[in-house]
């Protein structure tokens, strides 16, 4: 075929056009997303949420409504996400509440998660109460692909079981927890002046959400266990500095721990390195 | 058929084409939104969540920050126009009272400067 038999006015028109509808669905009237789900929003934002979620669920204990919430922002593991939060707020100095909120969620869905099993399908059943027009935030589907829930109506027949309970200790008042360990531990794969603290209630089961304080000559810190659940809801853990001496406590009353310091031990090849300590509390 | 009638078809075709896959094909994906955007039901059940904070710290300061991540509007008009939708969509008692709660608290509370979220 020869060039100039080709439909030039044709095909210039059509790229024309493809263009121009491009431009106007794209940029001038690109489709509007005025009802956006949570997965969207903006990290900090979700942040907020997961904040704010924590906070209901401490007030509430309704470990299933704050687990329908979490699964809306899509995190793949809300209670690493939570974990993770909870360690920047920390380290960013934030609120101890919020602290303790996240560490004490994270510590319920991590028990929760490996103590039952998730048994529904399709669908996480919430407390709100089934009638005719159900919210439609009572359910979400767990299929990754479309985390949001329907936009219509949800079955009528629809099932609003109580969620199981959580077996994650909670703090609560009671007798002043005792020490009952105080151990120096020279291991060179763990970071030099490491020291490990665990709490256990008197069922001795560990607590996720205790407060600990530590002192020195001029200076004072307080860290949370429950914030490393792969180790243990009531483990906390903090790095002393050589040469300085601290005293530990618990928040919510206990013994304290005084002279606590990072003991030198002797690698196998003869070299020094500082130590830590593994403390253990116990509600008598 | 003239050329420029042949150009105005193509073009309009072209057109159709571009709307067809700007607008259903391939859509423009948003992400990193506001809370201001929030579908009703999800705003909802953040003013609730809200509101089950509250009980048991029951501050409103704290409570009026949280509700101000959804806009500009007063935490009041807030809280109360949620209260209005979950009586409409049928949520529980406790639901309504805890957010009866907040609403009341919020009806006297009176904003403080400084301050953000935790």
């Amino acid at each position: 075929m020869k060039l100039d038999r080709l439909p030039w006015h044709m095909l210039i028109g059509m790229i024309l056009g493809i263009g121009l509808g491009l431009l106007y669905s794209w940029v001038i009237s690109p489709v509007s997303y005025s009802d956006t789900p949570p997965a969207l929003l903006r990290s900090g934002f979700k942040d907020q949420l997961r904040a704010v979620i924590a906070a209901a669920y401490l007030s509430t204990g309704d470990i299933g409504r704050a687990q329908v919430r979490l699964a809306l922002l899509g995190d793949p593991d809300p209670a690493q996400s939570l974990t993770m939060q909870a360690q920047k707020t920390l380290a960013e100095g934030g609120s101890p509440d919020i602290v303790q909120a996240l560490g004490l969620l994270a510590a319920a869905i991590k028990q929760k998660d490996t103590t039952v099993p998730v048994t529904v399908s399709t669908e996480i059943p919430t407390q709100f109460p089934p009638n005719e027009t159900p919210p439609i935030i009572a359910t979400i589907p767990l299929d990754n692909t479309s985390p949001f829930p329907p936009e219509t109506h949800t079955p009528a027949t629809m099932i609003s079981p109580t969620p199981r309970p959580t077996h994650t200790s909670l703090p609560t008042i009671g007798a002043p927890y005792v020490l009952i360990t105080n151990e120096t531990i020279c291991d060179p794969s763990l970071p030099e002046g490491l020291l490990q603290v665990t709490i256990s209630d008197a069922a001795n089961k560990q607590v996720a959400g205790m407060e600990i304080i530590i002192t020195w000559d001029d200076g004072e810190e307080s860290f949370f266990t429950g914030l490393k659940p792969e180790i243990g809801n009531g483990y906390a853990d903090y790095v002393m500095s050589p040469s300085v001496i601290y005293t530990l406590y618990l928040a919510s009353g206990s013994d304290p721990a005084p002279n606590l310091y990072a003991s030198s031990c002797h690698a196998e090849n003869g070299d020094l390195y500082w130590g830590g300590l593994a403390i253990e509390f116990r509600q008598p | 058929m003239s050329r420029w009638v042949q150009f105005f078809i193509a073009t309009t075709l072209g057109i159709t084409c571009g709307l067809i896959y700007g607008w259903k094909l391939a859509p423009v994906e948003y992400k990193d939104t506001t809370p201001d955007t929030l579908r009703a039901d999800y705003r909802a059940d953040y003013v609730l969540m809200v509101a089950e904070a509250y009980q048991s710290g029951q501050d409103v300061d704290l409570a009026a920050q949280r509700l101000a991540m959804l806009g500009s509007d007063p935490p009041v008009g807030i809280a109360l126009q949620t209260l209005a939708y979950i009586q409409q969509a049928g949520f529980s008692e406790i639901d309504l009272a805890r957010l009866r709660d907040l609403a009341l608290a919020l009806q006297t509370w009176q904003p403080v400067s400084g301050g953000g979220l935790p």
